[in-house]
């Protein structure tokens, strides 16, 4: 009795965390039961320098340039002597990657490993009162032994149970990215996730690449308004109208956005089309006029601009 | 270093930083651009759906001065400052002292290593390498 009553807090700490469980009562069918990426590349982290290391290697896993003491000077803070998930998802745009954030469930880690992905994680291994955090890549599992296999600090190959790292991570609020070239996404991303992925990435990125990894995500969610936006203004950017025009109009057709109507009236005239795009600007004011009033002032402006152009070669032949 | 040297030092790196700006990542609220930006309709549509509440105005270079004071290199502030959405960089602001930094295992104090030890066997922690999970 008292054997049980002492048993009571104990027993109820040592159950297995939701997603541990769901994975041993049910493990997903299309799974393999085991996968090791044993080719992720490895570079043992020095002091407090998890960060660089971790970020190095999903980079070179996937074939970008990885140098964890130039990554340190990208995310790593020296008053907190660690690095921040925002700061690392940076460092992965400066080398020319998506850092894209994944639901948080075991389940889709896994699941990105059996797409050929490593996961870069973050970790409280300690306490939420005496927090230890620390960024890990995962690379392997074994679910009939509910063993995981990570890249992490100075360790080649850790082995951690799976109710171990369900309990680390969950404390960590269960955050998880990959890290991929553009063109490519996470097999298990969310939508929302894969945009904002994508708008950090255009902070840095050259419009090429960006023009790539904005069709990607439309190409997943052809609804998706800013993805088709996107892919105008980087079309546009790096020289390429014919092709931002379509861009712009199949999104302006899609949504009848008057974001996408002022950029498809200003691509139009810069191609020559003036009937075409004062057209477009007229929609443009319409829309912004009925519901987008953000919008109206750019819109006016557009169609102002497109006045002018089309008076100037008529007083110059006067 | 004494209070007026970091002061100087901080404004010198701000304005290196601002000075870049520009350059980096022209700010389309300042000069409207000829088309509308993407980030500039998605923070459009974030607010009509009164998600973020936190966009509203930010100075980046305020966020080059808080990552200079914590350490940073100058050379480093603009690209890291660069790298971030609006959005982001508000957030970073906001949490700059207080998000998770991701170091290592060392620097665990006395009693504190008593639990984590007693939590690292029962596998609910894994701050020790030397640690084996009972389970």
């Amino acid at each position: 009795m008292l054997a049980a009553a002492a048993c009571l807090p104990g027993c109820a700490l040592l159950a297995d965390p939701p997603h541990t469980a769901a994975l041993r009562a049910s493990p997903p069918a299309d799974l393999p039961p085991r996968l090791e990426r044993s080719q992720v590349p490895f570079f043992p982290q020095t002091r407090h320098h998890c960060g660089p290391a971790a970020l190095a290697t999903v980079l070179a896993d996937v074939g970008l340039p990885a140098d964890p003491v130039a990554l340190a000077d990208a995310v790593f803070l020296p008053s907190r002597e660690g690095s921040l998930q925002l700061e690392m998802l940076g460092g992965a745009r400066r080398q020319g990657a998506l850092a894209t954030k994944l639901p948080p469930d075991l389940t889709a880690l896994l699941r990105e490993l059996a797409a050929g992905h490593a996961v870069l994680v973050l970790q409280n291994l300690g306490l939420d009162f005496a927090p230890v955090w620390h960024y890990a890549v995962l690379i392997g599992y074994d679910l009939p032994a509910r063993e995981l296999f990570f890249r992490s600090g100075t360790e080649q190959r850790a082995v951690l149970p799976l109710h171990t790292f369900e309990h680390t991570w969950a404390r960590g609020g269960r955050w998880a990215i990959t890290v991929l070239p553009p063109g490519q996404l996470p097999a298990t991303a969310r939508e929302a996730d894969a945009v904002e992925a994508t708008l950090g990435f255009g902070r840095v990125a050259a419009p090429a690449p960006l023009a790539q990894a904005w069709a990607a995500v439309l190409q997943r969610w052809p609804a998706n308004v800013l993805a088709g936006m996107g892919l105008g203004n980087a079309r546009h950017a790096s020289g390429d109208l014919p092709a931002a025009a379509q861009a712009f109009d199949a999104v302006a057709q899609q949504h009848d956005s008057a974001a996408a109507w002022n950029n498809l009236a200003r691509t139009r005239a810069a191609l020559g089309d003036d009937a075409g795009a004062l057209l477009a600007a007229q929609r443009a004011v319409a829309r912004a006029q009925a519901a987008e009033p953000t919008w109206l002032p750019a819109a006016q402006q557009t169609l102002r601009d497109l006045g002018l152009a089309q008076a100037q070669p008529v007083t110059s032949r006067q | 270093m004494s209070l007026f040297r970091r002061i100087t030092a901080t404004s010198v790196a701000v304005s290196i930083v601002f000075s870049g700006m520009a350059y980096a990542a022209p700010a389309p609220a300042v000069a409207p651009a000829p088309l509308i930006g993407t980030e500039q309709l998605a923070s459009a549509l974030a607010q009509s759906d009164s998600r973020s509440a936190l966009m509203a105005t930010l100075d980046r270079a305020d966020l080059a001065a808080a990552l200079q004071a914590r350490g940073v290199s100058v050379d480093a502030l603009r690209d890291r400052v660069a790298s971030l959405t609006d959005a982001e960089a508000a957030q970073l602001m906001a949490q700059i002292d207080r998000a998770p930094a991701g170091a290592d295992i060392l620097g665990v104090i006395f009693t504190v290593f008593i639990v984590l030890l007693v939590t690292d066997i029962l596998g609910l922690t894994k701050v020790f390498p030397f640690t084996r999970s009972v389970r």
